[in-house]
């Protein structure tokens, strides 16, 4: 059954695809490679729906196919209205596959089903439209490709599949089909449109011939594979793309990331025998054996890197399912609203981006429902009707942004100071950004006075903060009144193996993630002011919040002369933690502790060094929070 | 070993047949995603019989179908139909192109079994 739904997740997707392709299309005859796809995907969708006996799936996915079929033949226009029912088609299948899913109960698409029926029906009625197909490209040279495969072949990767992309890399494939030779065997022959001779001479040693084709009789180019065969030798190629992929359980990629995690534990703890046998080798020889030592460290960390990008996945997986969710709720609202996408391709864990479905789901919701205005209320403030919300993903060195803007109202700091209990004041019109995301993610907080569809009873940010946060990312806000309002999330690249700053606070050692450390500084105890209950430092000109690793976790250290404080986080985040000593960087295997009884904020997970010692992974960002929040709450951080 | 040429573009249901056909004795199973893998995979490996998908991207199964029966060295080659219910092509269609034997999805796998084993028995050794 996962088969089944990783099967219908991924046409579920290309229908999806297919359908914005067509929105905005505003041509009564669209694409019939788009067409196609979206044909096929139904098509494919029915079958195995078909056999995992998802009777509704297979029945709505039927009339879906029912539906494109009379548009693919001509005898029904596709225009909006038409491009919605399709949608809500899409949207219900999806809802059947995922109620499956989850056990839940399937919902009704009888609605829809008889839209749909009522569209296919149409077709009789209405007058037929040009097909868009059949554009032969005649300025171009054609060519009759031959492909003959062999043992040979394959066993150097080549099959027909490999010409076949090689040929539409270089131009249009019209038609092909295979033929047998005498004496046995069998060839391929394509009818390729293309200028690129040169291409096809250096195939030759791949079993590839070719020659021109007189240019004046043009070979009929056949709709694309309709559900009539289409005669013995022509059928047009789909674009869609061979599949150079495997799909591998992601549990296997977690249990080779956990070899390779044991793996850089075993080889630090090789690293500490090396030390202790130093004195008891000769020089030559250890010398050769730290050489070795060192290869390993390097080899292992390509090995974890090349885990990791197995595990990465373009964002663009889940942006791409964000167009549909903006045009249903925009829709539902009455609002005009584009979505800009950016930076599809970067990449990022799966694990992470799963995880950061619902929280960009939520954000984007938030975007339509309090972000955007109405048109009119955007005439009114001087800006065009259509609002913008900009959905953009890139990698910052070791992490990666997702940012959700909007061009709205921005969000309402007087109702914001109103509602808070934290005692929020607007100053210049603006008010500080780490209180504002304090309070609109507060649980319960909600501006609006009754919960509606879109924005829920103001749970969600509160559920966003944590989703991120427990991911090891940040969540930052910007907003302008008038201009619009940003949402930052800040996500590590990976998890499982991170670099840190090792540090020891009396006999415990501690791990702080290098992603989050700026510097390691000396403070002068004298220079420390205290602040309620913190104390400040000034440091480069800012007031830096000192928190003393010691007191927090009730450890006895000895009141040294000068403190040593590793600064992380910035801006207004930043914190000066103080240790006893530094020992150091090293690669750590991040263990987090799933046991709630120990749960302790300030520390995100646990590690092991080298020689077995535990250390407490700090939480960087909670320790901030709880500083802040010091004022109100003593020793929550200690909780 | 009796290898079965399995020709679905969905890989789930290419897994269904296979897990469907497994307790046959002595059979073996090739794959093929498309029409154009499907011909490819006849002309390189000894094939017994083939279980064909007919809505597929690239090549029709029953062009794939027309094909073989076109060819002396595959006029005998058991093929079995797949197809979806609802689907435009009729039974009759379907066997006049030369299909040994059809089958709509959803099928019941005994009866996959059952087709499938009547098609390798009645068949002539077609190795080389």
């Amino acid at each position: 059954m996962d088969d089944y739904f990783a099967e219908a997740d991924e046409h579920l997707l290309a229908i999806r695809r297919s359908l914005l392709m067509l929105d905005g299309v505003e041509r009564p005859n669209p694409a019939s490679s788009v067409l196609e796809e979206l044909f096929r995907s139904c098509h494919s969708l029915k079958g195995i729906s078909a056999m995992v006996e998802l009777r509704e799936a297979e029945v709505l996915a039927h009339h879906m196919e029912s539906c494109l079929r009379a548009i693919r033949k001509g005898e029904i226009g596709l225009d909006s209205a038409k491009l919605d029912t399709l949608l809500a088609g899409a949207s219900t299948l999806e809802a059947v596959i995922v109620a499956r899913r989850e056990g839940k109960q399937v919902p009704s698409g009888d609605d829809v089903i008889t839209a749909l029926r009522d569209m296919a029906s149409a077709s009789t009625e209405a007058t037929p439209v040009a097909t868009a197909s059949g554009e032969a490209e005649q300025a171009i040279g054609s060519w009759t490709v031959r492909f003959g495969p062999s043992p040979e072949l394959v066993a150097r990767g080549i099959k027909v599949d490999t010409i076949r992309a090689r040929l539409l890399d270089i131009g249009k494939i019209a038609s092909v089909a295979p033929q047998v030779i005498p004496g046995g065997g069998i060839s391929f022959e394509f009818l390729v449109a293309t200028d690129d001779e040169a291409s096809l001479a250096s195939w030759k040693e791949d079993g590839v011939s070719y020659e021109r084709v007189a240019p004046a009789k043009p070979e009929p180019v056949l709709q694309a594979g309709s559900d009539r065969p289409s005669g013995p030798r022509a059928w047009e190629v789909a674009s869609a793309a061979p599949g150079n992929f495997v799909r591998v359980d992601l549990a296997r990629l977690d249990d080779l990331m956990r070899l390779a995690g044991d793996l850089v534990v075993t080889r630090s703890r090789l690293d500490d025998t090396l030390r202790r046998v130093e004195r008891h080798v000769p020089s030559r020889e250890f010398r050769s054996l730290q050489e070795h030592d060192l290869l390993m460290e390097r080899q292992l960390r390509d090995l974890r890197e090349g885990i990791m990008r197995v595990r990465l996945v373009p964002v663009g997986e889940v942006f791409r399912r964000m167009p549909f969710v903006v045009r249903d709720l925009a829709h539902d609202v009455g609002k005009r609203i584009t979505l800009e996408i950016a930076g599809q391709s970067t990449e990022i864990d799966k694990f992470l981006i799963e995880r950061m479905m619902d929280p960009i789901l939520h954000l984007v919701r938030n975007a339509v429902g309090h972000g955007i205005e109405t048109a009119d209320q955007r005439v009114a403030a001087g800006k065009p009707p259509e609002g913008t919300i900009r959905l953009s993903a890139s990698t910052v060195g070791e992490s990666v942004v997702i940012e959700i803007a909007d061009d709205g109202a921005g969000i309402d700091l007087a109702a914001i100071a109103r509602r808070s209990t934290k005692g929020v004041r607007v100053e210049d019109g603006t008010v500080d950004p780490r209180l504002l995301l304090d309070v609109i993610c507060e649980s319960g907080f909600s501006t609006r006075e009754e919960a509606d569809r879109i924005s829920g009873r103001g749970v969600g940010m509160a559920v966003v903060r944590s989703a991120v946060e427990e991911l090891g990312g940040t969540l930052d806000v910007a907003t302008e009144p008038g201009r619009g309002t940003k949402f930052g999330i800040t996500l590590p690249l990976t998890l499982a193996i991170i670099d840190a700053i090792i540090a020891h606070v009396g006999d415990q050692t501690f791990a702080v993630p290098q992603s989050a450390v700026q510097e390691v500084i000396e403070v002068d105890p004298g220079k420390l002011r205290p602040l309620e209950q913190n104390e400040l430092l000034t440091h480069r000109g800012r007031a830096l919040p000192i928190v003393r690793l010691g007191r927090l976790f009730n450890l006895d250290t000895t009141s040294r002369p000068r403190l040593h404080a590793i600064v992380v986080g910035t801006g207004l985040n930043a914190l000066g933690l103080v240790v006893d000593r530094v020992a150091g960087h090293r690669e750590i295997v991040v263990k987090t502790i799933a046991d709630p009884l120990i749960h302790v904020s300030g520390v995100s997970g646990a590690t092991e060094l080298g020689d077995g010692r535990l250390v407490l992974i700090l939480d960087v960002a909670a320790l901030s929070r709880s500083v802040r929040e010091r004022p109100r709450g003593r020793e929550r951080a200690s909780a | 070993m009796r290898t079965i040429l399995v020709v679905d573009d969905s890989p789930t249901i290419r897994k269904m047949v296979r897990a469907a056909l497994a307790g046959l004795q002595d059979v073996g199973f090739i794959e093929a995603g498309s029409g154009l893998q499907a011909i490819e995979t006849l002309a390189m490996h000894p094939v017994r019989m083939v279980v064909l998908d007919l809505n597929m991207p690239d090549m029709h199964g029953l062009d794939v179908l027309k094909f073989l029966r076109s060819h002396s060295q595959y006029r005998a080659l058991p093929v079995m139909v797949l197809t979806t219910r609802g689907d435009d092509l009729s039974r009759k269609q379907v066997l006049e192109a030369g299909a040994s034997s059809y089958l709509t999805k959803p099928f019941s796998p005994s009866f996959l079994v059952s087709s499938v084993r009547e098609l390798l028995d009645a068949a002539p050794d077609a190795s080389r």
